[in-house]
């Protein structure tokens, strides 16, 4: 589906004069700016470029509790056991499977559920139902899997007793043993429990459109859809663009919880995620650099679509990230 | 006047507090401590505890587990934060070998006459390749053993369908289902909901009390993943996840499962749900160790005894001989041990010292003489009737009375003392029949028995029992092997039971193809140990 021409909202900054001169210029103007930012820079890079240094242990035989000169290096041995192993490419499939389906689902639906709260007119409604449908949000996974676990079972479950007093189907189903059902269920699942959530960063983005636009979309004659398909979606699409490029970067890493505590024996080949995989095969087998040697490839993975992402949306001309 | 008195109290009160405040500040001695076991946290204050602190002078701070055992340990050892003391349960030699434990031989020697005592019989078991002993295990059995109530696991079958089929003794996998199926026929609903006939637990690592289940049909007891067969004198590891007895019991559980008597969602419940099933009073049979239904059983006993679940010692056919209740052992390779991290190892070894000795362990246990229980005239330990109300309520005894706080996670007597008591109340030997519940004692009445025991053969002594607490070394081939086996097992299980009848074989066929190449260098490692066992224990 393509989308109509958005008109662009933003004028382009004017180029400023100055060359290189103006730096330090612009520089010191803006030393409270950049003292604020101290504390956060300082921030990333101890929590996440001073860490990179335990990238090392990937190329080691790593034993806990040896110095770094007493661990035996071996080079890319742990990256070839990855790809070699059978279970790696399931494992792949898997937790791209079930990112895209949740940042999609995920994603649309927020951004639907953000245009139909902002079109209701009853505040009082309005608020609670956007409080209802972010509860959720709050509710650990440990308990949603378990309302879930109930709400599917086929002992009673809620959705099987709906569907059979419906007669939609006349056995119950067990939904949670059908290996191709279950990245639908983690969908669903994600869907139910983030979708308030994510509505609240889109009604923000929302809330800041110039209400003059929409007075000039109505005195054109556009009714609401037209005026939520010309003025509202083109406003906010920056920031779904730029939600969207950084959401790439966790394609590999999304789900554990979800996973780990609906999965079953029957689903497991559908079900292992990588963090999962670096358990299992990893942390629990003391196997911490083939664990490193996967969370590496994961990082370079996300590297690769974030940046992907971005080059993209610059092509198409859109707000990038970076 | 009056004021002045009241200052002179006040000032009293601050010295006394102050004073007392030096003293406990001067003699208590705080250790962290994590338990491998998931109990709620310590209430703070409890009978036994109390009692413990007062005489010892030592404040535990207790870390209890949260979630999985395997990712905790692990995650431990990567970041090098140890607590004085802890236990791991079957990882506990994951700490040793990244060298986190001290060696506890000259400590015992020099500083816990009652540990070098009572440990003196397992003593040799529990030296390392080193010559090191490095952890206590949990329970030490220093005279006699003794018998319970319940046997270790068994095929449980629900009182009312004996109580209707006129109390017949079971032995076959057969007979055991068929028994299941003509109630389920006459009783489709229970209490207004859906009989289940039969359930199988398949929860993560619980799932062994599914895929356990062939050994057991072969008569064997409770050996893990594989099991040790007597051949011309020597014990041979052998593998039994493709066996006849794995192909019948699956086979049995598919046919059931497609009359509708297993469980339809069998394979997708967790713990919770399977102990909320059982406790239901409408599940009729489900196979398991006691430990793990025990929950379900005690909730049954008091709000429905006449559900409650009933072990036999099922067998594949008639020409097997069952052993199937384990061989009295000590978890070798397990237990509660000091870690680098603590800095007063004399201390603590004095502390679980004191703890095992036989007065603190007969407070643990029992409780307070004249309080919790009382003596006859031949010496023997037993409870009034009120006291054993008491001791009914699981809650009062773990949050009021504290017994449980320093019982599974710390080292612990078992067995029959000098005075022919158990060291465990509900083992009792002349207390197992006579402390039953009524709805217990009119089964045992039934087939003419004291115990639920009695219905299994005396267990087969073997040396190196058993083969499950031999750990695979972290992260060897054979470790990785294991957790390939498990998969396959986790994925083919499920399809096997569930699969149409007539697919059965093909789906057996593919499963024997998948686990078969995923046992080789498991077989090697146990081998090597049965042997090492045989020979030096």
């Amino acid at each position: 589906m393509k989308i109509p021409a958005m008109p662009r909202l933003f004028a382009k900054k004017t180029p400023t004069l100055a060359g290189k001169k103006s730096f330090w210029q612009t520089l010191m103007k803006q030393k409270v700016l950049l003292f604020m930012s101290l504390p956060f820079v300082i921030h990333v890079i101890i929590f996440k470029y001073i860490p990179i240094w335990g990238w090392v242990l990937a190329f080691q035989n790593y034993w806990p509790g040896k110095s770094i000169f007493d661990q035996i290096w071996v080079g890319f041995d742990n990256f070839k056991w990855l790809f070699r192993d059978p279970v790696f490419y399931q494992v792949l499939r898997n937790t791209l499977a079930m990112s895209i389906i949740q940042l999609a689902f995920g994603m649309v639906s927020s951004i639907i559920l953000a245009l139909i709260i902002n079109e209701v007119r009853l505040v009082f409604f309005k608020k609670t139902a956007q409080t209802i449908s972010y509860l959720p949000h709050f509710i650990s996974w440990v308990v949603a899997a378990n309302l879930i676990r109930d709400a599917l079972s086929t002992d009673g479950g809620i959705v099987n007793e709906i569907l059979l007093k419906l007669h939609i189907i006349k056995e119950p189903i067990m939904f949670l043993g059908i290996p191709q059902l279950f990245w639908w269920i983690i969908g669903a699942s994600h869907v139910w429990k983030e979708v308030g959530w994510g509505a609240i960063i889109y009604l923000a983005a929302i809330a800041s459109v110039d209400p003059n636009l929409y007075e000039a979309a109505t005195i054109d004659g556009a009714g609401r859809l037209r005026r939520i398909w010309h003025v509202t979606l083109p406003s906010i699409q920056p920031i779904i663009v730029i939600l969207l490029v950084m959401n790439m970067g966790y394609l590999l890493s999304s789900g554990f919880e979800q996973q780990y505590l609906l999965q079953n024996g029957r689903v497991i080949d559908y079900a292992r995620v990588f963090t999962i995989y670096e358990l299992d095969y990893g942390i629990k087998m003391m196997r911490y650099s083939f664990a490193t040697a996967v969370g590496i490839f994961r990082s370079v993975v996300s590297l690769v679509l974030v940046f992907g992402a971005n080059y993209v949306a610059k092509l198409l001309g859109q707000e990038r990230l970076l | 006047m009056r004021r002045r008195r009241l200052l002179l109290l006040l000032l009293m009160v601050l010295t006394v507090t102050a004073a007392s405040v030096m003293v406990s500040a001067q003699k208590t001695k705080t250790f962290t401590v994590f338990l491998s076991e998931p109990l709620p946290d310590y209430p703070g204050s409890t009978i036994v505890g109390d009692i413990i602190e007062k005489e010892t002078g030592v404040k535990l701070q207790r870390e209890y587990l949260v979630g999985d055992l395997e990712t905790k340990v692990g995650l431990m050892i990567a970041s090098g934060e140890l607590p004085d003391m802890l236990t791991a349960a079957h990882f506990t030699s994951l700490f040793k070998d990244a060298g986190m434990l001290i060696p506890l031989n000259d400590l015992v020697e020099k500083h816990a006459p009652n540990i070098k005592r009572l440990y003196a019989k397992h003593w040799e078991q529990l030296k390392q390749e080193d010559g090191n002993v490095y952890w206590l295990p949990i329970q030490a059995i220093p005279y006699d053993t003794d018998d319970s109530r319940y046997p270790e696991l068994g095929f449980f079958i629900n009182k009312k369908v004996l109580k209707e089929a006129g109390w017949p003794k079971i032995k076959t996998l057969d007979e055991y289902f068929e028994l299941i199926e003509n109630y389920m026929k006459k009783h489709p609903r229970i209490n207004g909901e859906r009989t289940i006939g039969y359930v199988t637990l398949f929860d993560s690592w619980r799932s062994f009390a599914t895929t356990n289940v062939p050994q057991h049909l072969l008569g064997y007891p409770n050996e893990g993943e594989f099991v040790p067969v007597l051949e011309a004198g020597k014990f041979v590891v052998r593998q039994y996840h493709t066996s006849n007895a794995a192909k019948a019991y699956y086979q049995k559980l598919n046919e059931m499962y497609n009359k509708g008597v297993v469980d339809k969602e069998t394979f997708v419940l967790n713990y919770d749900q399977y102990i909320e099933k059982l406790s239901s009073g409408r599940v009729l049979g489900t196979f398991n160790q006691y430990w793990q239904v025990q929950e379900a059983q005690q909730i049954l006993l008091r709000d429905d005894p006449e559900s409650i679940f009933i072990p036999f010692p099922v067998v594949l056919d008639e020409t097997i001989e069952e052993y199937q209740r384990d061989v009295p052992y000590i978890q070798a390779t397990q237990g509660l041990a000091i870690t680098t991290a603590c800095k007063d190892p004399v201390g603590a070894i004095k502390f679980l010292d004191y703890l095992i000795r036989e007065e603190t362990q007969h407070l643990v246990q029992w409780g307070i003489k004249g309080q919790h229980y009382e003596v006859d005239e031949n010496g023997h330990f037993y409870r009034t009737e009120e006291q054993l109300k008491l001791f009914r309520d699981p809650d009062w005894v773990r949050d009021v009375f504290g017994g449980p706080y320093f019982y599974n996670s710390f080292p612990n007597l078992r067995g029959i003392d000098k005075n022919g008591n158990s060291f465990m109340p509900d083992r009792q030997p002349h207390l197992i029949y006579a402390d039953s519940h009524e709805s217990e004692k009119e089964v045992m009445d039934a087939y003419g028995i004291k115990a639920f025991t009695e219905f299994y053969n005396k267990p087969r002594p073997r040396k190196y029992y058993p083969l499950w607490t031999i750990t695979i070394p972290a992260g060897s081939p054979a470790h990785i092997e294991q957790t390939r086996m498990k998969d396959v097992l986790n994925a083919y299980v499920p399809r096997m039971v569930m699969s149409r009848t007539r697919d059965f074989e093909k789906v057996w066929a593919e499963y024997v193809k998948a686990i078969s190449p995923l046992m080789k260098e498991q077989i090697k490692v146990y081998q090597e140990q049965i042997d090492w066992r045989m020979e030096n224990w």
